[in-house]
């Protein structure tokens, strides 16, 4: 059996191909023909390297994806652009999925996993203190939301359409935000960053964290566990902190953040007063604080990784503590 | 003359990142009304429509005018695609505004601009930084005679490629901007090249010029540049290595005026009057005060939300919407368009010949000093007819 990873020198992907070595599987890695391989190698380690073949390829070239994965039973499309404009994020996204899609489809591949975000869900609407699974509705109106996560909402939905038209058996992961080595712990889950300071958005709203070899090692569940084709797993670790809670953790740990408090009541009533101005001011400020993205990404909920553990047999192995510890600046973990 | 109430029905050609901002001031401008965005990706053109209102989103050029019937059509796409769109929308009967760069090269522009002549439409180019409202305050001051008649025009550009357009040019061989004869520089020299034209009237000044890759970069990053017009004379200093900045310098014998457009501000560079040491008190002073006076002046502005990053292009949009209504010529009058694609053309020719020597020098194992030498034979100022269409790749 071999496999295909996209994205395999990113964060993510090259634990995820150390993890599908580790199980013995060749790997066939898609990378863009200027990515650095080098990272990739450290982390597989040369011992397990024999296994991987590196394929350069731009993902939209239909034909090269489909030679890339012809043989593989499964493909796990972790490649996607995290920052940029709208625009730059559909292409990066969005638009190579499909034409990954149809390369898998093509090939006959028996399992394409999609790494999409937790992101995706419609909280504006859902009630404070409820849970979060994988039956909450999708993001409505995801264009009102920042560009990532309408580019996570439209690559979901692309790859539903040709899940649909080629019945290529899909499975779709959600990780929450992915900390690790050289990532920090710090996300606009807590608050808006302003240079240093971190202006903190109430502080009891849980942050859906996910350590990068827990959401690694969900993630190759996702392709081998039988009888999942269709499903949707969300992928956050147990023991998760509050906002406030990681704050304070920092300053235990010797890394104090700079940050001022928004309480909670006020946030809505500021981001639309900030909203109000930027449409009357015509953008002289960007509008970047709208009461609609406010009310999806620092609305207290709770989350659950029940059904990951359940059906793909997966459990997050790193605690949160040795997570948070493992990611801080002074960690000597490995990137 | 129009009706002030005519509205003027816009499309969209090319929904990447420049895009946006057309979206965005298009949508402040009270004549303007968008009815269509298009390109060749439907989830490019869907997330336009969906985040700027726009009613219809296609993918066929010829399907979004026949069922949109636009009156004018902003071209944003990449520029190798410019000449070729522009004439099919001319020739369809429709007005077009393309994103600089012009074309790729003289031979292009000259087609588009006789396709123009011969349908009668109007074509104006995205010449915007000229109506920022920074820069119309400094030709405001020149008209004015603030420094005497024009000697010199400065223009820097710093263009750090840590951003994300330049991170995406840097790691592909194959992007689109790397395949243009002038490679990145031709992507965005023309906003300090027009900076400069505008008070470098000469129809052919002497140009000399000189392109380098920084540090690791794979293809040239760095880019100077002289024009020796009859009465004026412009050097233009593109760099990868110093911040985000596009200032711009205007000289004449009673001084010179600094305008920072992404600061806002204009500072006048004027010898001290007083004697010595007073000189030294006077100078900072004066700085003081003139510092006063931009930030009295951006407050005022603030304060009537007039501070936009793309107020030049709303502007300039409107111009070329009333001239399209009232049957005026363009604002960017077509012989300009020309004329800076010339320019760019001839600089892109001088840089290849000055590379191509040292190169030589260095393959036939010259000495450094016999390698300057054989560069220096071609450092020459080239004339503008010495053009000719040969294309080197950046990759």
């Amino acid at each position: 059996m071999s496999v295909m990873v996209t994205g395999a020198t990113g964060f993510l992907g090259r634990r995820l191909v150390r993890l599908v070595r580790e199980d013995g599987v060749q790997v066939r890695c898609l990378v863009r023909p200027s990515s650095d391989v080098e990272p990739l190698r450290r982390t597989v380690g040369e011992t397990l390297w024999s296994g991987v073949e590196v394929l350069s390829a731009e993902l939209m070239d239909i034909d090269r994806c489909r030679d890339a994965m012809r043989g593989c039973s499964i493909v796990y499309h972790v490649a996607a652009g995290l920052s940029g404009s709208t625009s730059t994020l559909f292409l990066s996204s969005v638009v190579p999925t499909r034409r990954v899609m149809r390369a898998a489809a093509a090939e006959r591949v028996q399992r394409f996993v999609l790494v999409s975000s937790l992101g995706v869900y419609g909280t504006r609407n859902m009630r404070a203190g409820s849970v979060l699974d994988e039956q909450s509705p999708i993001d409505p109106y995801p264009h009102l939301r920042d560009p990532y996560t309408y580019s996570k909402v439209m690559q979901e939905r692309a790859a539903r359409e040709i899940e649909a038209e080629t019945g290529l058996p899909l499975v779709i992961v959600r990780p929450g935000v992915i900390i690790g080595p050289g990532r920090g712990v710090l996300s606009a889950r807590i608050g808006l960053q302003l240079g240093p300071l971190m202006v903190r958005m109430g502080g009891t709203q849980q942050l859906p964290y996910t350590y990068v070899d827990n959401c690694a090692a969900a993630i190759r569940q996702a392709g081998l566990a039988e009888g999942i084709d269709g499903e949707v797993y969300n992928v956050i670790d147990d023991d998760l902190p509050s906002a406030k809670g990681l704050l304070r953790m920092c300053r235990r740990a010797g890394h104090p953040v700079k940050s001022v408090w928004v309480p909670r009541p006020l946030i809505q009533p500021m981001a639309g007063t900030y909203d109000w101005y930027h449409r009357w001011s015509r953008g002289q400020l960007p509008g970047v604080l709208t009461p609609y993205r406010t009310a999806s990404i620092w609305k207290p909920l709770k989350y659950t990784n029940k059904k990951a553990k359940a059906q793909l047999g997966w459990q997050p192995d790193i605690s949160f503590d040795e997570a948070f510890r493992r990611s801080l600046p002074s960690s000597e973990a490995v990137d | 003359m129009s009706n002030p109430q005519s509205n003027i029905r816009v499309a969209l050609l090319g929904c990447g990142q420049i895009a946006d901002a057309h979206l965005q001031e298009i949508r402040k401008i009270d004549c303007a009304e968008l009815v269509a965005v298009c390109d060749v990706h439907q989830d490019l053109a869907d997330q336009a429509a969906a985040r700027f209102g726009v009613p219809h989103a296609f993918t066929d050029m010829q399907q979004m005018l026949s069922e949109s019937s636009p009156d004018v059509v902003h071209v944003t796409t990449p520029a190798h695609t410019h000449c070729a769109l522009a004439t099919q929308l001319l020739e369809a009967g429709v007005h077009v505004y393309v994103e600089k760069p012009f074309t790729v090269d003289v031979p292009e522009a000259e087609q588009v601009l006789d396709v123009v002549q011969r349908t009668g439409k109007s074509l104006c180019l995205g010449h915007d930084q000229l109506y920022d409202p920074i820069w119309l305050r400094c030709r405001k001051l020149v008209d004015e005679g603030a420094i005497g008649e024009v000697t010199h025009v400065e223009s820097v550009l710093g263009y750090p490629l840590s951003g994300q357009f330049g991170r995406q040019v840097t790691s592909d061989p194959n992007h689109w901007v790397r395949q243009l004869p002038g490679g990145l520089f031709q992507n965005t020299i023309s906003h300090p090249l027009y900076r400069m034209t505008e008070f470098l009237s000469d129809p052919q000044p002497r140009v000399d010029a000189h392109w380098y890759a920084s540090g690791a970069a794979t293809f040239p990053t760095e880019m100077v540049a002289h024009l020796r017009g009859k009465t004026v004379t412009g050097s233009l200093f593109f760099s990868t290595q110093i911040e985000h900045q596009r200032i711009s310098r205007v000289y004449g014998p009673h001084g010179a005026l600094e305008v920072d457009h992404d600061g806002q501000t204009i500072r006048s560079i004027r010898q001290s009057r007083l004697p010595g040491a007073f000189g030294k008190l006077e100078m900072p002073w004066r700085h003081w005060r003139e510092g006063a006076r931009n930030l009295r002046r951006n407050l005022w502005r603030f304060m009537k939300n007039d501070i936009h990053y793309f107020s030049g292009m709303r502007t300039l949009f409107e111009l070329y919407y009333r001239s399209i209504l009232d049957g005026t010529p363009p604002p960017i009058a077509y012989d300009e368009m020309l004329r800076v694609t010339r320019l760019m053309d001839v600089m892109f020719r001088h840089c290849r010949v000055r590379t191509g020597a040292k190169r030589l020098a260095a393959l036939s194992g010259a000495s450094p000093r016999v390698a300057d030498r054989k560069a220096n034979r071609v450092t020459e100022p080239v004339a503008m007819d010495d053009v000719t269409n040969e294309r080197e790749s950046f990759r």
